[in-house]
């Protein structure tokens, strides 16, 4: 009972001091080790994995400015409506993504590694990732964003590979051909 | 007590939804307007559109900078033949191998393959390292080699990484990064029958490595290499193939669900990753 109270009490006071710069660091860390419990709980079902994983990183990952960075110029050529619609697939893809690349845990540690600054705006988080035979780098990308003052993930680089410019990348070849609505299909 | 541990997580359960919710809500109006009904959305759409335009055009410039280059590939249409000629050796070929692999030898034997064959590739990382100045990681390279190959078994354990209280760290670096760092361009992206994606310089960059490693044979050199011939070096080759697979089952499966088209999108992923690699 008494451990079941500190356990909610540890995560009530990570969701509290969400991403203010000082905390960037802990608050990473708490999230991690959130989404590994939830891995290594065998109790779970794929399902209940899959939303709690999503509750914990939704907070702090930015889907809107991913889903604009990701369409580039086109952004503003778009439509209220299709903004909305991109913006709303694109996330669910993501979040796809995301969860299936979960799925594949196979008792990974993770070493969360060093913060920098490297704007006033921009502050990397690097991690690495320890597998059986391997071990990755993994940077999680921060923004200050304006309107109030709190940090957000606008990317991700796995092993020196930026998952929204490989998104860019693909969708503006995409656009080449065909349209919006196609891609928000397609997504 | 039971009361008051009761009210106590009451009250902070209660807390933590407040919170989680206005964080949602700041951080995602659009993900929220959804849910309410259209009309609604666009009144709020536009103040928030405006908010973000200055973090709009910081971010094109940042992203389109660190873009890889797509304008020429003259061997588009070969590339993309051979990617999907790759796909089909992996998804037919190489994973249903490594999975009944994966069946009948136990993990800790299949990490202590991968091991192995690593710490036997260490030339090509000591010399290119040397090659490139970095003289601290062809020291702990070497370090590693010996630890490994004395108290690790022939390379088979990873002490230098798991025992010592300071890890010392691998440093992988080949030729092709090597011409990297001294400033030659990626050239032609050209995709190899089973090695994958490539390009012109990282072709060099294999050719050069063929001749440190000594599980590739080359003529001339027969007292260095292990394998005797070019059916050897291609056996040991498929070997650390599904050995690595082995390891890695799902994971070219879920790679690949996040491409619209796959040959543009293993290029991109590749040549990011080269230039990550040799930046390093």
């Amino acid at each position: 009972m008494l451990k079941k109270i500190l356990i909610l009490l540890l995560l009530s006071v990570a969701s509290l001091n969400a991403i203010e710069e000082q905390n960037i660091q802990k608050v990473m860390d708490t999230k991690v080790r959130q989404v590994l419990d939830v891995l290594k709980n065998k109790t779970l079902s794929q399902q209940q994995k899959d939303t709690k994983n999503v509750r914990t990183v939704d907070e702090v990952f930015d889907y809107n400015i991913m889903s604009q960075i990701s369409l580039g110029k086109r952004w503003k050529s778009l439509t209220k409506n299709e903004k909305t619609q991109f913006s709303k697939a694109f996330e669910k893809k993501i979040k796809h993504s995301y969860l299936d690349k979960l799925r594949l845990y196979n008792n990974e540690k993770v070493i969360i590694k060093k913060l920098k600054k490297i704007k006033p705006t921009r502050i990397t988080l690097e991690t690495q990732v320890i597998g059986v035979d391997d071990t990755y780098k993994v940077i999680y990308l921060f923004y200050k964003k304006k309107q109030n003052n709190q940090w957000y993930i606008y990317d991700v680089e796995l092993v020196g590979v930026s998952i929204i410019q490989t998104y860019r990348k693909q969708f503006s070849e995409f656009l080449k051909t065909k349209s919006v609505n196609q891609l928000i299909k397609s997504l | 007590m039971k009361y008051l541990l009761f009210l106590l997580t009451i009250t902070l359960l209660t807390f933590q939804g407040c919170s989680t919710k206005q964080a949602t809500s700041e951080l995602n109006p659009e993900q929220v307007q959804t849910d309410s009904n259209t009309s609604d959305t666009f009144q709020q759409n536009t103040p928030d559109d405006q908010g973000t335009n200055n973090h709009i055009e910081e971010f094109e410039e940042e992203f389109s900078e660190q873009e890889t280059d797509t304008t020429t590939d003259p061997f588009n249409s070969y590339n993309r033949w051979m990617t999907s000629f790759n796909d089909k050796v992996i998804i037919y070929a190489l994973n249903p191998v490594s999975e009944g692999y994966a069946y009948v030898i136990p993990q800790p034997l299949r990490v202590g393959i991968s091991n192995f064959l690593d710490n036997l590739k260490f030339p090509v990382r000591f010399v290119n390292n040397l090659l490139q100045g970095k003289f601290q990681n062809s020291s702990d390279e070497l370090e590693r080699f010996i630890i490994n190959s004395t108290v690790g078994l022939a390379g088979l354990m990873d002490p230098a990484t798991n025992v010592m209280t300071t890890p010392i760290p691998a440093h992988n670096e080949d030729f092709g990064q090597t011409l990297g760092h001294y400033g030659m361009g990626s050239g032609y992206h050209i995709v190899l029958p089973f090695l994958g994606p490539s390009n012109v310089r990282d072709i060099l960059g294999i050719t050069g490595d063929m001749y440190l490693s000594p599980l590739v044979n080359v003529r001339g050199l027969e007292n260095y290499k292990i394998p005797k011939n070019f059916g050897q070096s291609v056996g040991i080759y498929t070997l650390y193939l599904i050995n690595r697979t082995s390891l890695h089952l799902g994971e070219y499966e879920s790679l690949k669900e996040d491409a619209i088209d796959l040959y543009p999108f293993l290029k991109d992923i590749y040549e990011q990753k080269r230039i990550s690699d040799i930046a390093e």
